[in-house]
């Protein structure tokens, strides 16, 4: 062959695999698609669970890490004869929902018959039909000892399919030996703490409180409400005001003394007072922010008889205070108080685990945003935060 | 009919390697280009619609954080040259019986993870440690000024991260060198310096071009550096694909957004070597051919 002839044959071969290669990926591809992350249908009539006789079996629940003792599973399998098993595997519920999404859109829980998640997203999945009504008459506790407080928020006024795991606070976690003057979220913004403020990524913490420093009155906010308290976050993020947006991490930069004031969770400010007595959880002159972590039984739940029973199980001051002796939270169950008064007297005084109703009384739970609102809300609040 | 063994080898050797990149590299491309084209929400569900709008809409909104990744990326890739091109030049030439451990040495970070060692200079650099306070005593930083999530802190992680990536195609390059041409060159008059310009240099331009590739590329997308040592104002075009991601799904936005990033990377590389000259990049065989 002529030297010339086997160039070209030889750049044909090369474009023909390429062209080979390319069409079996697309060929591969196009069988897949349909699945994946697209889809995701939402139906807003939730069904109730079906309690049928004695609990049994097995039961699987999703919650956040660090939240339950290590003797409260064992126990409650001894006295059910259900056999559980608890995972810890919430960590965030935008990642969490993340992962879930795609199975509940299919009517599937991936096994779990209680999943946990905080009040909006609580509301967020009842809304796409994730979650199914509670049969309340199996859990008699939780209608007897459920918290005043939590019995009637806005998003399940009738908790008809939430029932709360632990609640907090959101405020003002201080260094109280670097920033003695830090009382209000409103102090955030001021020139002399430039560069020593972090504030949570978590809009739902963050935006309200800021709301409440400009007089906002979160019951009647509106979409520009929302909107112009993050524009006044941009400014204090743009200007250096603001250091970082965190997570939990925030406890890194405050014991680290690099920052003197964050808007932080009342739990945290708990722990971190063991290595330093200065770091205070401050109630801000606006009040704090108040949620919960809700357990909720999803769409194709195996078992919600037992799910039903844990619940039913929990709400029993006796078993509560040996959970809540370990996380330090605050209970919302009534009646652990005057347990714990016989047992840790000094437990039963703190605040931050009991606080009473003149403590709290400014405070308020995050107001109710959905559909494009919250998306465009959302969208804003994300390009403050990473850019 | 006699196939010829030969001929099919070179397709046996390709095999595992396109099949890796087919199953890893093309179909995920396909689906990310798909996802970029997409409407709607997770909640309701995203349907395919050539929505080329999101390109638009993603692009106005993180302009400023896109651009930022490229100029840190460039300022960290030119200092590790600055950094690297001495210590790789020291190495091949001056190193001796040291050359080994020399090398390791630069080698040496990688075996604690990166995650680890970017979250170490959180600690060195903090408001209340040793590096703030002593460039506070000499006056380089005002009293009250930080290096801890500031431009700088981001810059700095980035280049000590990359380094190692410049200086070992430096190394290469600059060891291959036959030390008799520099011989030559002193032999015919040349001082040492313009023996370097006009022979070590030009020699090395192959390392140098490789160098800076393989640190500015992986630079550009990385966001580790950002989180950990970057206020908000530092945040790179990673963080903001990150976050499009995982906190608010917006999963369109965030492959349009990584699709301009690949083809923007692409353009700046392929202008660069067009500058710097391919055969700088392929050595001297490319010349020779």
């Amino acid at each position: 062959m002529p030297e010339k002839a086997v160039e070209v044959m030889r750049g044909m071969r090369g474009i023909l695999i390429s062209a080979l290669a390319l069409g079996s990926a697309i060929a591969l591809a196009a069988c897949g698609s349909g699945g994946g992350i697209e889809g995701g249908s939402s139906s807003t009539t939730a069904s109730t669970v079906q309690i049928q006789g004695k609990p049994s079996g097995n039961l699987t629940i999703s919650n956040w890490p660090f939240y339950i003792d290590n003797k409260t599973v064992d126990d409650f399998d001894k006295a059910t004869g259900i056999s559980t098993k608890y995972i810890e595997d919430v960590n965030d519920n935008n990642e969490f929902f993340g992962k879930m999404q795609p199975l509940l859109s299919q009517g599937d829980s991936g096994g779990r018959s209680i999943i946990v998640v905080t009040d909006w997203m609580a509301a967020k999945m009842h809304e796409l039909g994730y979650v199914q009504n509670l049969d309340k008459s199996a859990i008699p506790n939780v209608e007897k000892n459920l918290v005043p407080a939590l019995q009637h928020p806005g998003f399940d006024p009738n908790r008809d399919f939430s029932i709360p795991w632990q609640s907090g606070m959101t405020g003002l976690v201080v260094n109280t030996d670097l920033a003695p003057d830090v009382k209000s979220i409103c102090d955030l913004f001021k020139p002399e703490l430039k560069g020593k403020v972090d504030m949570l990524t978590e809009m739902r913490d963050t935006v309200p409180l800021v709301m409440k420093c400009m007089g906002v009155d979160l019951s009647k906010a509106t979409e520009q409400d929302w909107l112009n308290a993050i524009d006044k976050i941009k400014q204090a993020a743009d200007s250096g005001q603001i250091r970082r947006f965190t997570g939990n991490d925030y406890t890194r930069d405050l014991t680290a003394g690099d920052v003197d004031a964050v808007i932080g969770w009342s739990g945290d400010a708990v722990q971190l007072q063991a290595d330093n007595p200065n770091i205070k959880f401050v109630m801000p002159k606006e009040g704090c922010m108040l949620w919960s972590d809700n357990m909720e039984i999803p769409v194709g739940a195996p078992n919600p008889t037992a799910a039903e029973a844990w619940m039913n199980y929990v709400y029993d001051p006796k078993n509560q205070a040996q959970i809540a002796a370990y996380n330090n939270y605050f209970t919302p169950v009534d009646g652990v108080k005057q347990i714990f008064e016989k047992t840790d007297p000094t437990l039963a005084k703190s605040p931050l685990i009991f606080p009473n109703s003149q403590f709290t009384k400014t405070c308020d739970v995050a107001p109710t945003i959905k559909g494009a609102e919250e998306q465009k809300i959302t969208a804003a609040f994300n390009a403050v935060v990473n850019g | 009919m006699r196939i010829n063994r030969r001929r099919l080898v070179p397709y046996f050797l390709l095999g595992p390697g396109i099949l890796w990149l087919i199953l890893f590299f093309a179909i995920p491309m396909y689906f990310m280009g798909r996802l970029s084209l997409d409407s709607g929400t997770l909640e309701t569900g995203f349907h395919f619609d050539w929505n080329w709008a999101n390109y638009h809409d993603a692009l106005s909104l993180y302009k400023t954080p896109f651009v930022r990744s490229f100029v840190y990326a460039g300022v960290a890739t030119a200092i590790a040259l600055l950094i690297g091109y001495p210590l790789a030049y020291a190495i091949a030439f001056k190193g001796g019986r040291w050359k080994n451990a020399m090398l390791l040495a630069v080698i040496a970070p990688f075996f604690t993870t990166y995650l680890i060692r970017t979250i170490a200079w959180e600690t060195i650099l903090s408001d209340q440690g040793f590096v703030v306070n002593t460039f506070q005593s000499v006056g380089i930083l005002a009293e009250g000024g930080r290096l801890l999530n500031t431009a700088f802190a981001v810059i700095a992680g980035i280049t000590y991260n990359f380094l190692p990536f410049m200086v070992l195609p430096l190394y290469a390059s600059l060891e291959r060198i036959d030390p008799s041409l520099i011989e030559a060159a002193k032999d015919l008059y040349s001082s040492p310096r313009s023996a370097f310009w006009r022979v070590t240099l030009p020699l090395s331009l192959p390392g140098v071009v490789a160098g800076t590739l393989l640190t500015f590329i992986p630079a550009v997308g990385d966001y580790i550096n950002a989180f950990f040592l970057g206020s908000t104002n530092n945040h790179m075009i990673g963080n903001v694909i990150q976050g499009l991601y995982l906190t608010q799904r917006d999963y369109p936005a965030a492959a349009a957004l990584s699709f301009v990033l690949m083809a923007v990377i692409m353009f700046v590389v392929i202008v660069y070597i067009r500058i710097a000259g391919s055969e700088a990049l392929m050595g001297e065989e490319a010349v020779a051919a």
